[in-house]
Parts: C-alpha cells; structure tokens; sequence
C-alpha cells in the first residue's frame, strides 16, 4: 500500500487545511449551522462506529440507535445532579461520566453477543431490531433513571473548570465573536470526530483490523487461519457499540435535553443509510454519508420555502416539508442506483480515473485501505 | 377464562392479517434476498386505492383494482429499481427499498391529507358470535382468505412451472439460470404476489375494528416483521405459524396489561420483539428456517 | 496537484471576510434590547414562527389547524393588520422529529416574534429549555398540564385533566354513574394521556370510583384486546386520552360486544370524518367530547364567524373542533396580544408576556369556553369546557350539549405541575 511520495504530501497538506477550515468555522457560521453541524458530527461518529461493523466484520446492526441511547441517557445519568426531584443522577464529573457511558455501552454490547456471535447477516440484523424496541420500552418506563416520555437534562460538558456551554468563563469572546456554548461544543465535537476518525483508521489496518475482514469474507477461512471468530465478532460489536455511546454523549451535549422518542427505529435505519449511502466499510465515506443525511433534511426544511410554486402549508398541494422528504427519498435512490457501493465507490472512481488522466497509469490510489467487497453479506 | 379465550381467538384472527404480510416477506426474500422496507408502503398504496375508488366503483372491483395496483407497484419497484442491484449487499438492497418506501409515503400521505378514508368493505362492523366471544366478522375472512392463500400458494409451488421456478432460484440461483429459468422473472412475479397478499393485508388491517385509512396503517406491516423472523426468514409456514404467535402475543400482552404492570405500560409494543429474541438465542434460524451452512 | 489546498485557503479567506457578517446576526438577535432590533418585527410586518409536523402522524391535525391560523390571519391582514403591520406566519415542519425541531428552531428564534402555534409535546418538551432563555411567547397545540408554572406558555381553553374532571362528573350527574362503579381510560403514553389520567384518578378518588386505565401508542389502532378487557371489568363509561383512529376503534368495538356505555374524548380524540366510517352509528349513538373549544356548529357570533368563514374557503372540508377551531381560536388570543403589546409601545418578547397575563377576562365570542383569565401563569386561563356530542347533521360533527360548564370538583383541583 505505499504510495507515491508526491501524493502523499498533497493528502496531507489537504488534510491540514480542512482542519484548519473546520478550527475557523465557528468564527462565522450562524447558530443554526453550528448546530446542524454538530449533530451532524455526533452522526459521523456512531456512523464510523456501525461502518466498521458491518463492513468490517460483516455485521449487520439495526440495532445501533439502543446502544447511541445507552451513551446518551448513561452520560445523563452519571453526570446527572443527585438531587434532581425529576431524573436522579450520580453527579460524576463530566469526562468521567463521558467514559463512563461509553464503557456501559461496551458492556451492553459484550453482552448481546451469545446473540450476534450466533446470528449472521439479515439474522442479526433483524434480532438488533428487537433491541431497539426492547431499550425504548425501558426508556419510556425506568422513570427515576430516564426522566420517562419527557426525557431529561444532559449536564453540560466541562473540563478544568472549562464549560462547554453558555457558563464559566462567561462571555468568552474569541476575535470578536461571542464563544457561547455552541461554539466551544464545536471544538470538543471536532476533537471527538479526529479521535474517532483515527482510531478506527488504525484498527482497520492493524492485525485485528485484517482477521475482522477474513471474517467477513468468509468465517471458516478464518478459522482455519487460526482467527479466534467468536471473540473477534463480539470485539467487533462492542467496539462499534462504543462508537455509537460516544456519538450518543455527543448528541446529548448539543441537544441539552433528551427524549425516548428519538431512539426509534428511524434512528437505527438513518445510520444504516449513512454507512450504505457512504459506501459500507468505508470509515470516510461513512463520515460524508452521515454529514449528508443529517444536514439534508435539516437544510431543505429550513430552505425548501424559498422555492417558488409550492402550497402553502395546510392545503393539499406539495408543500415545502412534503418536497425535503421527496428529495430525501429521491437521493437515496439515485446515488444507490449510480454506485451501488455508495460514494466512497464513487469517489473512489473519479479519483482514479482523474488520476489517470493526469498522472497516467499506475497509482490505483484507494483511500479506504482494503477493498470493501461485501456481497456475500447476504448470503 | 372467557376473556383468555376471547383474546386468543382475537389473536389468531390479527395473526392471519400479519401471516398475510409475512408471507410477503418471505416471498420477496427468497426470490431476492432483499428486505422490504417498502413492503408497508405498498401496502397502504393498495388500501388507498381501494379507498378512492370503492365509492364510484363499489367494493369488489375496487378491492380488484387495488390489489393490481399494489401488485404492479411492486414488480415496477423490481423492474426498474432492484433489477438494477442484484448483486448489491444486504444493507444496500434494504436502504434502497427504504428510499422507495420515504417517496410512496410521503406522497400517500399528502394525498390522504385530513380525511379518514374507508374501504367500503361490505362486512362493515359486524361479529361473529364463536362459543361465547365475538370476533370482527373482518376478521374471521381475515383468516378464511390467509387459510385458502397458503392451500393456494402450496399447491402454486408444488404442482406449476412457476412454482417449480421459484423454488429452484431460491435453492440456487446460479444453477437455476443454467437450467435456463429467467431469475428476472422469477424475481418480478415473487414481487408482485407479494404485493398483492400486501393489498389484501391491508383490506384488513383497515377494516373494522380500525377506523379507516390512515398514513400509519404502512407502520403496522412493521409489526409483522417479528412474525417473519419468529418463523424463520425462508419458510412459508414459518410466516403463518409466527403470524399467529405474534398475533396472540400482541393481544395477550394488551389485555393483561393491567396485571402486568410490573413489566411497564403498554407492553403490547414489545413483547413479540421480545419473544423474537427469545427464539433466536434457542434457534438462530427460527423456528421452520433453513439452517444456514458454511460452505468452504 | 495544489488544488485542493489552493481551494481550501481560498474558502478560509472567503470565510474570515463574512465573518462580520455573524457578528451582525448576533447583535441582532440579542432580544430586548433596542426598540428597532426586535426579532420578527419590521415597519411593516410582525413574524410568528410555527412548529408543526406536516409529514408524520399528526399531519392531517397540523393541517386542519394551520387552516384556521390562516383564516384569521388573512381576515386580520385584510382588515389592515395589527399595530400596522401584516402578520406573517412562518411555518416549518419537524415531522414529529425532536432533533428537526431544535434545528429548526435554532433559525427560527433570531426571526420571530412568537411561537404560535407548535405542536407535539416531545418537541415541546425539548425545546422548553430555549423557549425560557429566549424569552419567548409560545402558544400551544396541546393542553397538558405539565407546562403550567412556567409563564412562557400561552395554553388555549383549560388543560385535559381539568377536561376530564368535568367530563366524569357531567357522566355522574346526567348518565347515573355513581360510587362503586369503575370507568375505563384508554390513554396515549406522555403529556396529553398523563395529563388526562391523572384528572380521572382524582376525579375517581372524590366520587368513589375505579380506574382501569390502557395506556396505548399514536400507532395502534385496533384496540378489540383492551375494550374487551375493559367489557370484563364492567366500565361504565370509557374516557379517551387519544386520537381519532383510537376513538373509531373504541366506539365499534365496543358497539360490536355489546358495551353500551358513553365514551367522552378529550380534545383530540375526535374528528368529523370519523362519522363517515364504519364506526360512525356507533359514534352517534355514544361519544362526545369535552374541551374548552367550542363545536364548529355553536350558535354563537364568534363560532359562526368562523365557519361561514371556513366554509366559503374550504368548502369540500369539515372544520375540525380541535383543528381548524383551536387554529381559530388561538389565533385571537395571540391577536389579543398583539393588540395589547402595541398599545403599551412594547412589541417585544418581553412586551408579549406582560401583554398575555395583563389579560384577565377575554370574551372570545364563544369559541373558547369560559372568560379567559391569563394572569396567573399556575393555572390555565379557563376551568369550563363544552360538551359535545357527536352528530353528523352538524357542521363540524358535534353538537354542543347544554351550555359551557365548570364543576365544583374542577374548581377544587390542584395543579402539581
């Protein structure tokens, strides 16, 4: 997999001015792009979470939103205040709450695998489901924990003294914007997203990384190679579930409050079309598929009125909200019919045809590491 | 102990309903691999259908129509669509069929806009007095139709070509092409059947003791997603016989639910899931599925 | 091969040069401050922002009740606007979504004035926090108690516990139900069932009743298991906390076994199409509502205003009473305080709230019931409900039974919030 040294530099210089775009973007963007933003970032890293499960290891989950809301309620409730009359809460600091959640979800995760060790494909992935509809019910009805139908507060995020909301230091102005909560969360949302995005990064091209893929392809290969299978899948899907607690504490951080209703099923099968939109396996197209179904919606709700010749809400042509769902179901359709492997495979293929054209022959470059082929998932 | 009886009887009467939507499932699963999340789409399409026109048509060559329609619909979804990614994975083939279902919905729902429609079902909201408990006259043809749908379908795939086909794409698509059956063909008909068994589902699940015709009533093929796992996700009894489960499942757990408050409010909602993952953690292929092989 | 961090450095300095333009947005959106910088107001225009959920499962209720909110707007923009200004409703759709509404909401609030109306109570419940920073007004599609303390709230008619207390003593004093008897309620989980469940507990506890209550979901709709249930435990009366398709579902089935008793439905439980389904001799036979809106069909001025009105512009349609009504309806609360806000020069979020509870008896001219006394935020503006009963001869379908009422056993309850 060495490359040549000229595109090597030219990634990561690419790489370092995203990075920096992404550090200056609060100084400008509204609150309402922030805020997209960070939702959007709490999706990629459940997202990154669910892509190296299913296409790493060949798992498919539709269970992901349990283990996000583990993340989320678990951060509430241990960094919760004990002496809230509604929800109770351990008042733990906040980073420990932050690992805390995480490792609970881990912990659930190791648990549900005499399930997804025995289960494969379509199988386990309707058994996650179950999950899904097992944890809402708990959420509705373990009120002291879960606050119940109404939800509960998720403290806000500190660190040294440092809050990461409207609080102390109180009117923190940065080149003359006003720091306020949403902007100080972008920073720690970005840090989560670069922890997230390199981990996984590693953990695909290390040797764990590369059993995971004999698995996928084929389980008794595996296990004729030596590969541990039952240990592996499980590692798998606790890891993925951690992902999903992280992405999970983050959504909390941004929201301030949460409610039962969001960890439905829509939730589950959101993530799974932002990993197939992104191409499955593929850690950065599951970053740009996240991106585009949680910021799709949102931006063509908050903008479809300025297109002309649509009905008022309340009468019976095709409003503005019924268009954003037409072009969100539209899009899905298109991109899955034109690159059935999603845009990683798409992009994938421009870049080397791209490539090809200006260098000539003879750097297949792929971005993604290992050629996510997971056809057989089915089967 | 009359009302046990009376909800068991209810249930199995809403387990023919889901045992008509599973079967669905399963068809489309065998001939394609593909998990249907348009399947509830389709669904709605057809009882829509049959809403708009019963009154200028009357009920039978509406109910005719919409069954067609919800057929069509769904070999159009195979044709034009599907065809296009047979070899796609798993995930991709169901998050493409989602897609489908978001489109079909979202233009269902803004067309029922405020008004609840109804069927016209000439059965209206009569029971049926059996031993003591009364049933949904809807009902009880609910399971007639499920009983003559499955002898039907038995005897399709015993004794015809397309049966014969069908099984042989299922076992091994690969071979069957060889032997010169068109896949695409197969595919496109296992569609449609299953669309129309989604029409005919739908005729039920909006008749009494449902209100009518509401963008929701597409949810409830859902529901019937436990029933088909619970059977096994290539086996044609395991439909029925997880239909039935879950139907008498879902009814229990409502009318008990005030002695079972233990276990939280409004445990209908999950008890068959639970009862899905039971089943799978003794038998991972459920309860009549084919055991998966690894072959080398 | 530079391209891409050619490109980048290009978008950073296109970013820093717009970066005043954030700093604008904010001063701007700072509320209260200066006369000329109030969100959502201009020299010639007055913005209320709208929540609504036009894609999921309470379209078809978003839609009836965005009907009435724009015929009242219209008639009042027709008629010159108020404080010389043309009202603009902005309305969006979160699709029942949570996570949609806070983003939404997230642009709204730097332009609008209010919140009127918003629908959903898990977006509701999400969104209180920002409504108490902002300072903002909010009119509610929902009537549940739990919201009262907080004055933020501008609540149309009385709450579903206090409904639902005078449904169960009208039942007592006009079909005979008396002590030792139990009443059923089918509830939907969250606010609006909590709400109304916890009226009938104390409701059942004053006169001596038992409550079997059925806590059910928006998605279910054949509820035979529960009505059988509630047959074997010899209910009296059934009260629904839910909506439409529950209540269709309840009255036939209860018809089809032989459950002869009446069935009272807090505000949403009913819709008039219901009258054309199977369930609707059922519904004839015994269903009425109980809520503060008034039936479409009132003989009174305010009523009847509003459907000549509702007719001329929908005439294929039936107003509904907890739809386009409570549309209606709130709308000439929220122009209450409008009106007032301008007269006091104070067109401010701030200005709004003083200008609600400055309003202590508000005659609406029928359509909602009772005078309206918003002054103390502990408490909804109003104790009286209507009943109606179901009548497909009405415009609306529902016929108001005897006059607008409050119990004494109402009077007496205590909102714990």
């Amino acid at each position: 997999m060495s490359r040549p040294p000229t595109t090597r530099r030219v990634r990561t210089l690419a790489i370092i001015a995203v990075v920096l775009v992404a550090l200056a973007l609060p100084l400008t963007l509204r609150a309402f792009w922030l805020q997209s933003g960070l939702f959007a970032m709490a999706a990629v890293i459940s997202a990154i979470g669910l892509t190296l499960l299913v296409g790493r290891s060949g798992q498919l989950s539709l269970g992901h939103a349990f283990f996000v809301a583990i993340g989320a309620y678990g951060y509430c409730y241990l960094a919760g205040d004990p002496s809230s009359p509604l929800a109770s809460g351990l008042g733990l600091p906040p980073v420990l709450a932050l690992l805390g959640a995480v490792l609970a979800a881990g912990l659930a995760g190791a648990l549900f695998s005499p399930i997804s060790g025995r289960l494969r494909g379509i199988y386990l992935g309707l058994a996650s489901l179950g999950l899904v509809f097992l944890g809402q019910h708990i959420l509705f009805n373990a009120v002291p924990l879960t606050g119940g139908y109404n939800g509960r507060n998720a403290e806000p995020f500190s660190l040294f003294g440092f809050s990461f909301s409207d609080g102390t230091p109180e009117g923190l102005t940065v080149l003359g914007v006003q720091f306020g909560g949403l902007e100080r969360l972008w920073y720690l949302g970005l840090l989560l997203v670069g922890v997230s995005w390199w981990c996984a990064r590693n953990l695909v091209r290390s040797r764990p990384g590369r059993a995971l893929a004999t698995i996928r392809d084929s389980e008794v290969a595996a296990g004729v190679m030596g590969v541990n299978v039952p240990r592996y899948k499980a590692a798998a899907f606790i890891v993925s579930s951690m992902y999903a607690a992280l992405g999970g504490v983050l959504m909390a951080l941004v929201f301030g409050r949460i409610v039962p209703e969001s960890f439905g099923l829509t939730m589950s099968v959101d993530f799974l079309v932002m990993i197939v939109i992104g191409g499955i396996g593929s850690v950065g197209g599951a970053v740009v598929g996240a991106a585009l179904v949680t910021l799709l919606p949102l931006v063509l709700n908050r903008y479809s009125d300025l297109l002309p010749l649509l009905a008022q809400p309340g009468s019976s042509g095709i409003s503005a909200a019924d268009l954003s769902r037409i072009i969100y179901g539209l899009a899905i359709v298109l991109i899955l019919l034109f690159a059935h492997d999603g845009l990683a495979g798409l992009g994938r293929r421009l870049g080397s045809s791209f490539r090809r054209n200006a260098d000539g022959p003879g750097s297949p470059d792929r971005p993604m590491s290992d050629s996510p082929t997971t056809k057989e998932l089915a089967r | 102990m009359s009302n046990l009886f009376g909800l068991v009887l209810n249930g199995l009467s809403l387990g023919a309903i889901y045992a008509l939507i599973a079967l669905g499932f399963v068809m489309i699963f065998k001939a394609t691999h593909v998990l249907n999340f348009a399947h509830g789409s389709v669904l709605l399409l057809g009882a829509y259908v049959v809403g708009v026109t019963n009154d200028a048509l009357g009920f039978w060559p509406a109910l005719l129509l919409g069954i067609v329609v919800a057929a069509l619909a769904a070999v159009v979804i195979d044709v034009v669509i599907m065809r296009r990614v047979r070899a796609a994975d798993l995930g991709t083939l169901a998050i493409l069929t989602l897609g489908v279902d978001v489109l079909m919905v979202t233009e269902l729902t803004r067309r029922l806009g405020t008004a609840t429609l109804t069927t016209g079902a000439p059965w209206g909201t009569s029971t049926v007095d059996v031993l003591g408990s009364s049933i949904p006259l809807s009902r009880v043809i609910a399971a007639l139709v499920t009983a003559v749908v499955v002898g039907v379908l038995w005897a399709l795939f015993q004794f015809t070509n397309w049966g014969i086909a069908m099984r042989a794409a299922a076992a091994d698509g690969g071979t069957a092409e060889l032997m010169g059956i068109r896949l695409n063909r197969v595919a496109a008909s296992a569609w449609g059947v299953a669309g129309a068994l989604a029409a005919v589902a739908g005729i039920f699940l909006t008749s009494f003791p449902s209100p009518g015709i509401s963008p929701t009533v597409g949810l409830v093929a859902l529901a019937a997603i436990p029933a088909w796992v619970l059977g096994g996700f290539d086996s044609f009894p395991g439909a029925v016989v997880g239909g039935l489960i879950i139907g008498v499942v879902t009814t229990l757990s409502a009318g008990y639910q005030g002695d079972l408050t233990f276990l939280g409010r409004d445990l209908a909602q999950v008890t068959p899931y639970a009862v899905m993952l039971l089943v799978l953690l003794i038998r991972p292929s459920g309860l009549f599925g084919t055991k998966e092989v690894a072959r080398v | 091969m530079k391209r891409p961090l050619v490109t980048s450095v290009c978008l950073m300095v296109a970013l820093a040069a717009t970066s005043c333009g954030k700093a604008e947005e904010q001063s701007g959106g700072s509320a209260g401050g200066a006369a000329e910088a109030v969100p959502g107001v201009t020299e010639d225009t007055i913005t209320l922002g709208s929540l609504m959920d036009l894609t999921a499962v309470f379209a078809s209720n978003s839609r009836s009740i965005l009907q009435g909110t724009n015929l009242y707007w219209d008639a009042v923009n027709a008629d010159g606007g108020v404080c010389d200004r043309q009202v603009e409703l902005d309305v969006q759709d979160h699709g029942y979504d949570a996570q949609t509404a806070v983003s939404l909401y997230q642009t709204m609030s730097g332009n609008v004035l209010a919140i009127a109306p918003v629908l959903g109570s898990s977006v509701i419940t999400a969104l209180r926090p920002s409504f108490q920073e902002d300072n903002m007004l909010v009119g509610m599609a929902a009537w549940t108690s739990d919201v009262l303390p907080d004055p933020q709230f501008q609540i149309t008619g009385t709450t579903y516990d206090i409904e639902t207390i005078n449904a169960i003593d009208w039942l007592t004093r006009e079909h005979g139900l008396t002590s030792g008897d139990s009443i059923g309620v089918v509830y939907f989980e969250g606010d609006f069932g909590g709400s109304s469940l916890r009226g009938a507990e104390y409701a059942a506890e004053e006169l001596g009743l038992t409550v079997v209550p059925h806590q059910i979901k928006p998605s279910d709709t054949d509820l035979s298991a529960q009505v059988n249930a509630m047959a074997n435990d010899g209910v009296k009366a059934i009260i629904v906390a839910a909506a439409s398709p529950q209540t269709a579902s309840i009255a036939s089935v209860a018809a089809s076994i032989g459950l002869d008793v009446p069935i009272v439905g807090n505000g949403p439980a009913f819709t008039p199409d219901l009258l054309d389904t199977p369930a609707g001799a059922a519904l004839e036979q015994n269903f009425y509502t109980a809520t503060s809106m008034a039936p479409p069909s009132l003989e009174e001025e305010g009523v009847q205003e509003f459907l000549t009105a509702y007719q001329a512009e929908y005439p294929d349609e039936e107003p509904i009473q907890n739809g386009a009504m409570y549309g209606y309806a709130s709308s000439q609360i929220i122009h209450e305080v409008l009106t007032r806000a301008c007269e006091e020069d104070a067109l401010t979020r701030e200005g709004l709230q003083e200008a609600l509870r400055s309003i202590t008896d508000y005659e609406s001219g029928g359509t909602v019931a009772g005078v309206l006394d918003y002054s103390d935020p502990s408490v909804p503006p109003t104790r009286e409900i209507y009943i109606s009963r179901a009548d497909p001869a009405a415009a609306g379908g529902l016929t108001a039974v005897g006059d607008s009422f409050v119990s004494e056993l109402a009077e007496g309850y205590e909102f714990t919030g």
